[in-house]
């Protein structure tokens, strides 16, 4: 008896389900990314973070999905793009990283009423009107006063050595760190840009040294990061180094001795691999599991963004019209943070800093800026 | 900047331009067989770096052990890579070459890629960690090491085209493939010998400069460029002007960056290339007739 109960009640919550899955399963958010390229190490990452997502189905929200890697040109990514729309019902994207491809992309993105679902770091996305954008991952505004606010405020330091990349990515991140240290009353006693190429940083930190600062701040991609962190430390500079987002990843900690460590930190939107919660230590376990790699804060930002889109599916918004509505206008709490636009399609608005304590590659989340 | 800082940086550019050198002396090499530009060979460097990685991964001994064993490997790939790009397009115009170079090129960066993932890479260590330490001046054992092994292998390449009977066929091959061919050499074998050497080189460069800066899919083009500059400042097609042009590049890097800012130093290094054309075509030591495609 008691079984043909349970069978009777499977069969009706199936049924009842049914309709919700089956329409549900016809919508699409393809995911254009660069796996390969001068960003595919973070393209991975995005990559990992929104099939982890999609793959997840959370509530039985079912989303189809291809992965269409979109290298580093923007010609490849606006051609992804044409190809994932000829499908029907696309209702988000997955968009790239990489700041001149969401630039190439976001016009047809427009012209065809398609929500991008990107991390982008470039500024200038969310800045053109264009209300198919929808950035979750923090921008320079947000993460680049949480760096410079650390050093001053909890470091106590004021003579600050500023060595950036001379890309889009350094550039902008040293003129907001410009802005902030001057705001806060820090002096920048030495600054240089360095091309991605470069491989000795004995001579920038010769002159660094002399220049006689109390701090050191990085904008650096991942690999210089490491292989500055790594000559600093060899140097015996002994001093503490507050570094960009690329510090976090744990592709760049595995390239240094936990010692070298020692004394450096970094901003990020987030820092997966330091817990701080069971959802994330959850969600940590199951990227490793699935991926064998650990992940960063840029995958998750795309499995935010990815399952805010997939909670409006889940909500009833089954066009990509609607999905662009609940995105502009509604609130989600994620994994790192809770995401909210701010009008022009920058969703995350907080920041942590983790440091090193020179016994482990695991960083600690030593302060987090919440948006004000 | 004080004597003993000086001192350093030089020792740090000796480092890196011995590590330059090796990549600039596998590239000149190539070209004179061949007369065409191998631009694969950056990502040549880069699949030795990772290969070490790979080797490291799996047989935990120094770096120095599995330096001969990398660059066996590598001249395997070498030949592979003139058996599939160079010797069937010989009679081609050199053009072919290139692309078919260029697309070897985009297939060991993207394979690189989805084996290893694209995040940085730390290659194994030469002859363990630690630095020695004289009058104030900091040596690491990784630059000392890379400093003695680039020179062994300079060495050892000069004696292996100078000394013996199949150095010297590739070298009669180079200078005058026809007159080779009409003596009794088998050119065909010599070029693809000579591809395997420069593999091997570039491989062991990868391995020098996987652990004390790191190893990426991507930067292929970079030291491809760097070879490329290297070969034209010290004399299109001569061995020991690509090893001076390799030094003067690292000079610039490591010496000239500390006066100058980086990319300052960059810009002037690329006015003395200019320079260099102008006022001596040739490049330094002069070029070698008919090397250029």
């Amino acid at each position: 008896m008691n079984r043909i109960l349970r069978t009777a009640t499977i069969a009706i919550a199936l049924l009842a389900a049914a309709p919700l899955a089956a329409s549900a399963e016809n919508v699409r958010m393809p995911v254009l990314v660069p796996i390969t390229g001068i960003l595919a190490l973070e393209g991975t990452s995005q990559r990992n973070g929104a099939v982890m997502a999609l793959d997840e189905k959370p509530g039985g929200v079912e989303a189809g999905y291809d992965v269409t890697d979109t290298a580093a040109s923007p010609e490849t990514a606006v051609n992804a793009l044409e190809r994932a729309l000829a499908q029907p019902n696309v209702v988000a994207v997955a968009a790239s990283i990489f700041g001149p491809q969401m630039l190439a992309m976001m016009p047809i993105a427009a012209e065809r009423k398609v929500p991008l679902v990107t991390i982008s770091g470039t500024a200038k996305i969310t800045e053109m009107g264009n209300a198919y954008v929808f950035r979750f991952f923090p921008t320079d505004a947000v993460v680049k006063v949480a760096q410079a606010r650390y050093v001053v405020e909890e470091l106590k330091k004021t003579r600050v050595a500023l060595v950036y990349q001379t890309t889009a990515y350094g550039q902008s991140g040293q003129a907001h760190l410009m802005d902030n240290f001057k705001r806060l009353g820090a002096q920048i006693v030495f600054e240089e840009g360095l091309a991605p190429a470069v491989k000795d940083m004995a001579p920038v930190l010769a002159k660094l040294k002399a220049a006689n600062p109390d701090v050191i701040v990085l904008q650096l991609h991942s690999g210089p990061t490491a292989l500055f962190v790594k000559q600093a430390a060899a140097s015996a500079a002994n001093l503490p180094i507050v570094a960009g987002s690329a510090m976090h990843q744990p592709s760049t900690a595995a390239l240094l001795e936990p010692a070298e460590l020692k004394g450096v930190c970094a901003e990020s939107g987030s820092s997966p691999i330091s817990g701080g919660s069971p959802a994330m230590e959850k969600f940590t376990a199951a990227y490793r599991a699935k991926f064998n790699a650990e992940p960063d804060a840029f995958a998750v930002a795309q499995y935010d963004g990815t399952r805010m889109v997939l909670d409006a599916i889940g909500k009833g918004a089954r066009s990509a019209s609607k999905v662009r509505d609940a995105l502009a206008t509604g609130s989600y709490e994620g994994l790192a943070m809770t995401y909210k636009s701010d009008g022009t399609g920058n969703m995350a608005h907080d920041a942590v800093i983790v440091c090193y304590n020179g016994s482990s590659r695991v960083p600690t989340i030593v302060k987090r800026y919440a948006a004000r | 900047m004080d004597a003993l800082t000086l001192v350093q940086l030089l020792l740090n550019a000796a480092a890196l331009g011995a590590a330059y050198a090796l990549v600039a002396l596998g590239f000149v090499l190539v070209i004179n067989a061949t007369g065409a530009v191998n631009f694969a060979h950056g990502d040549l460097v880069m699949s030795g770096g990772f290969l070490s990685v790979a080797l490291a991964g799996a047989l935990p001994v120094p770096g120095i052990v599995l330096l001969p064993l990398v660059a066996a490997l590598m001249a395997i790939l070498g030949l592979a890579l003139s058996a599939a790009a160079y010797l069937p397009l010989r009679s081609r115009p050199p053009v072919a070459v290139f692309i078919s170079t260029i697309a070897v090129g985009v297939m060991l960066q993207n394979s690189a890629n989805a084996i290893f993932g694209a995040a940085p890479r730390g290659g194994p260590p030469l002859a363990g960690d630690g630095a020695l330490s004289l009058g104030g001046l900091t040596l690491d054992r990784q630059s000392a090491a890379m400093i003695a092994a680039a020179v062994v292998l300079l060495a050892a390449t000069q004696i292996l085209l100078t000394h013996t009977q199949i150095g010297k066929r590739m070298r009669a091959t180079a200078q005058d493939p026809e007159m080779a061919r009409a003596l009794g050499v088998r050119t065909g074998r010599m070029i693809a010998l000579t591809f395997a050497l420069a593999a091997a080189l570039a491989g062991a460069a990868g391995l020098l400069l996987g652990n004390r800066y790191f190893v990426t899919p991507a930067e292929g083009g970079s030291l491809m460029l760097k070879a490329y500059i290297a070969v034209v400042i010290g004399g299109w097609g001569r061995i020991g002007g690509a090893v001076i042009g390799a030094l003067l590049i690292a000079l610039f890097e490591s010496v000239v960056a500390a006066f100058l800012s980086q990319p300052i130093a960059e810009a002037v290094l690329y006015a003395v290339l200019l320079i260099v054309l102008f006022v001596r075509p040739g490049g330094i030591l002069g070029e070698v007739e008919g090397r250029r495609a």
